[in-house]
């Protein structure tokens, strides 16, 4: 009871303190700022690829409906067709005209970190041509952008945040040993526990609000779609990460202080162990990952498609020196009872398509499973720096995350099979596009990944960042019955 | 004289501290390590790229006979060659792609970037020279030289010096000199040995380009550093006491470091907005056909493209004329583009006077040829590549048009034909080229640096 009443007078004295020099004011000013600027960011950015999905949506659905609409006009008789535009056509259906948008959808939390987003496609557009035509399409940005990074919540909770504890804290016993202030607070009934507890948690408690609180309450009032249960316990997840990576530093900080060195040392260890942790080590990770899982030749990828493309252009070369006998005679570009004459050319076109498509699998698959592999290291290794958890966390809980988009790449393989497998019979037999089948066409349904997956992987995140702060903290406990109350 | 008295005695107490060992060699490691890394990338991939290059045209010769038009499907890769001195900074390598396929219809763009191929680890930087100067060399000057006048002062030695006379420039010089003394004993060697790396990765006609592009690489640094020692200077000179100095270049460098190169970025974003893919796409889609039907509709009289109304044997020349129509619009959609980009770039380049590092890595990735600049320079020069083969095709279409009227795909050409598509040859452009697409970057440093040395030497100590 007396140990709480202490405490409860530690925190007290030190808020009055804190709030009378004005340095806890300033730094939650300044953090609170960065954070509502970088939390702008990431709501804005998301918004932007919303909407831009939402619009590329409603255009395909425009697409689907006016394909459907000139069809009946063909049958009609009202209009004629085109050669290289004419939705009867299987072979031009199922390559460009009517080709489908796949579309990984942001998630409610996206505004949390920009993760991979600004590299990564969040659609493409699948046909039957072969994946290296459409698959490596990326998202249009000046890669001096990619290379500077954004400034999105992520980056201050990562880098910034980090700053700001260790700003609070480096001289969390220091200044007042070295002021000797130590002295005369040790021989009240006070223990030096007490002290340490009630002085940290005055500078973690508005700090951790800034950093959680204030961006929950944001994303609560304006994102909706947050306040769902599951999306709540996943905001709830987050906060509880963001507050695992802020005990991380104060318990580092605290650790330092009870080394009992002075305050100017206590500041360059803080530093020293900010540029080793956050700077340098997943600067060195990712050259590590890269040599152990290296990624397979692009260059080698290259030739690969040529080749078979040739292959392929050899293979079908009568159908390709194809008869353009529509110029004569323009029925045949209508459906008759429902069979189509597909010219051999567009026929032969598919079927170079799909040969590649089958010859380049493996080495496509070659990729993903490098990048798999280097995103297990990433997972294995991550111990070495809470950073690096910690931001692979942030990404993967905003769903702009390596992996997740791994997971799309997955589902696009299934579905550009689903695609060819409907177009291939009708292609090779001829079997002309009904207006019934383009709403019977195989359509791109997004599935998330388990939410099981999501949580045993915050959890063991949460898990690698609390097992350093439990070791600080041990260690700042061995130290603390140690600790002289004297600058030695 | 003074002033060298002053340099050597700072530099001797440099060299006794251990500041010098244990920053200066960690520095000198990751330097070492970055440049092994580039090194063994460059080896890794310039080999393959020669090789892959070459096949792919003796491919192109050797392809059987077919319609040409089918062969432009097939089309042509090339590979963008990495620049010697990509070992010492990699500048924006990691998020460009290096492979083009160049085809018939449309401009294509670079793919294949290796960013998209690693983890979301790279997006917290790439191990390079230029990274760990860039970022983590000031770090070092601050470690070497917070201290160097309010240490002074602390110690009550300032006075000491003051009453010999000193002048407040023979201070700035003496403690400037011992600084990059220091520096130099660290670095000089380093680059000395990145050099001979440089070399021997360089194909013997363009040494002469790359050794004036390794000395332009280290005028940039030298000119970085010394901006970096004068901001020291000048915070030390100002501070009451060492631990306010490092406290507040610590805060400088941090913002000039990780915060500042994020924001100006997205500054310049806003400021000269740049389109999505998507709607980059559409434009370019809705501008092509316009234009396209224009030019049917002027050349042929017709409203519909590669429609009935044109007989077959003039799809040669509809070809020619449609690519053309093509042309201008792509350079405009793309120029635009790519203007965006380089007036977003721009912007950065002057907040380099008060932000350095936004100049040095601009100035630094133009001098080793990775910057968005030489980029382009590729691209534009592939397109040029792609048009020609082109223009080849459809100028041999129109003087094989079709004689089997709907038999329009049966002509087939051959390799005499083939033979006449030149190689693609592509050479980076020299030294002169980086040194005129970044001169706002150099003054900006430039400019970093004399006012840099300006506050040092206003913030020196006249009296004690």
């Amino acid at each position: 009871m007396n140990e709480i009443r202490t405490f409860l007078l530690v925190v007290r004295h030190e808020s009055r303190v804190l709030v009378a020099d004005r340095s806890l004011v300033a730094v939650m000013v300044l953090t609170a700022i960065l954070v509502l600027l970088g939390l702008y960011n990431g709501l804005d950015a998301s918004q932007q690829r919303e909407q831009t999905i939402a619009a590329l949506l409603v255009k395909q659905d425009e697409t689907r409906v006016n394909n459907v609409a000139r069809l009946r006009r063909i049958m009609a008789g009202e209009e004629a067709p085109e050669p290289f535009s004419n939705p009867a056509n299987p072979a031009l259906v199922g390559g460009g005209q009517g080709a489908q948008l796949a579309v990984m959808p942001s998630l409610p939390l996206a505004p949390l970190a920009f993760g991979q987003s600004d590299l990564l496609p969040d659609h493409y557009r699948v046909s039957y041509r072969n994946k290296a035509t459409f698959m490596y399409d990326a998202e249009i940005e000046n890669p001096w952008s990619l290379l500077s990074g954004r400034f999105d919540l992520a980056f201050v909770l990562v880098y910034l945040l980090p700053l700001m504890i260790c700003a609070m804290s480096y001289n969390l016993l220091s200044a007042e040993r070295e002021q000797g202030i130590l002295k005369l607070l040790m021989s009240q009934p006070l223990s030096l526990s007490a002290l340490v507890l009630g002085k940290t948690v005055v500078r973690l408690l508005p700090l951790l609000a800034i950093a959680t609180l204030l961006p929950a309450a944001v994303l609560l009032a304006l994102r909706p779609d947050v306040r769902a249960p599951d999306q709540l316990a996943l905001l709830a997840g987050w906060s509880l990460l963001t507050t695992a990576y802020a005990l991380f530093w104060f318990a580092l900080a605290a650790a330092a202080n009870l080394f009992g060195r002075s305050s100017a040392t206590n500041a360059i260890v803080l530093i020293a162990a900010w540029v080793g942790l956050v700077l340098v080590a997943p600067v060195l990770l990712n050259v590590l990952v890269a040599a152990l899982s290296p990624a397979p030749s692009r260059i080698a990828l290259a030739t690969e498609t040529r080749l078979v493309t040739i292959q392929g252009l050899n293979r079908y070369n009568e159908l390709l020196s194809t008869d353009y006998r529509y110029t004569d005679k323009p029925e045949l570009l209508l459906p008759q009872q429902g069979r189509f004459d597909v010219p051999a050319r567009l026929r032969a076109f598919y079927l170079i398509h799909r040969d590649v498509d089958h010859e380049i699998e493996g080495v496509l698959a070659a990729f993903d499973r490098q990048l798999a592999g280097q995103q297990a290291l990433v997972d294995r290794l991550g111990w070495l720096s809470p950073a690096v958890i910690f931001h692979e966390a942030l990404a993967s809980l905003a769903g702009t995350g390596a992996r997740r988009h791994q997971h799309f790449k997955r589902q696009i393989d299934d579905f550009h099979r689903e695609w060819r497998a409907y177009f291939e019979p009708r292609v090779q037999s001829g079997t002309a596009i009904q207006a019934a089948d383009y709403s019977t066409m195989p359509k791109f349904v997004w599935q998330e990944a388990p939410r099981a997956e999501t949580v045993r992987d915050l959890a063991l995140r949460l898990l690698q960042i609390f097992l350093p702060v439990a070791v600080l903290s041990g260690l700042a406990l061995r130290r603390l019955r140690r600790f002289s109350v004297v600058p030695t | 004289m003074k002033t060298l008295l002053i340099a050597r005695r700072e530099y001797v107490e440099c060299l006794r501290d251990g500041r010098l060992l244990w920053a200066g060699g960690l520095t000198v490691l990751l330097l070492l390590a970055a440049l092994a890394v580039g090194w063994q990338n460059r080896v890794a991939v310039e080999s393959e790229r020669t090789a892959a290059q070459q096949l792919d045209y003796q491919d192109w010769l050797a392809q059987a006979e077919r319609h040409p038009h089918d062969a432009a499907h097939q089309g042509m890769h090339v590979f963008k060659p990495l620049p010697p001195l990509a070992i010492v900074d990699p500048g924006i390598t990691p998020y460009v792609g290096s492979t083009l396929w160049l085809q018939a219809h449309r401009q294509s763009e670079v793919k294949f970037r290796p960013a998209q191929d690693a983890t979301g680890l790279q997006r917290f930087g790439n191990l390079s020279m230029a990274w760990v100067l860039q970022i983590l060399g000031p770090l070092l000057v601050i470690v070497l030289g917070f201290n160097a006048i309010a240490g002074e002062r602390e110690q009550g030695t300032l006075r000491q010096l003051m009453s010999l006379g000193v002048r407040p420039r023979q201070l700035l010089a003496g403690k400037a000199l011992s600084l990059a003394a220091s520096l130099g004993t660290l670095l000089l060697p380093l680059a000395v040995a990145a050099a001979g790396f440089v070399a021997a990765g360089t194909p013997p006609e363009a040494r002469g380009d790359t050794w004036l592009r390794v000395l332009a690489l280290l005028l940039t640094y030298a000119l970085y550093f010394s901006t970096m020692i004068f901001l020291v200077l000048a915070v030390s000179g100002w501070a009451k006491t060492s631990r306010i100095a490092l406290v507040t270049l610590l805060a400088i460098w941090i913002a000039g470091a990780t915060l500042m190169p994020r924001a100006a970025s997205d500054l310049a974003r806003e400021w000269h907005p740049s389109p999505t893919r998507v709607e980059f796409n559409r434009n370019l889609d809705d501008d092509l056909s316009a234009e396209h039907a224009r030019a049917w509709q002027s050349h042929f009289g017709v409203d519909k493209r590669w429609g009935a109304d044109l007989p077959l044997n003039r799809w040669g020349e509809a070809l020619q004329v449609d690519d053309q129509a093509g042309y201008t619009v792509l350079d405009r959609h793309f120029g635009k583009l790519w203007n965006a980009f380089a007036d977003q770039q721009r912007m950065q380049e002057w907040g380099g006077v008060l932000v350095p590092l936004l100049a040095v890595r601009a100035l630094s990735m133009a001098v080793a040829g990775t910057d968005f600049a030489h980029h382009r320079d590729f691209s534009v020069a592939a397109e040029q590549q792609r048009r020609t083969m082109q223009d080849l095709i459809s100028h041999d279409l129109i003087h094989h048009a079709d004689p089997l009227g709907h038999q329009h795909f049966s002509y087939k050409a051959g390799p005499e034909f083939w033979a006449t598509v030149p190689p693609f040859t592509y050479a980076a452009p020299p030294l002169g080229f980086a040194l005129r697409e970044s001169w706002r970057a150099q003054l900006a440093l430039i400019a970093a640096c004399l006012l840099a040395g300006v506050l040092a030497l206003v913030a020196m100590p006249r009296r004690a």
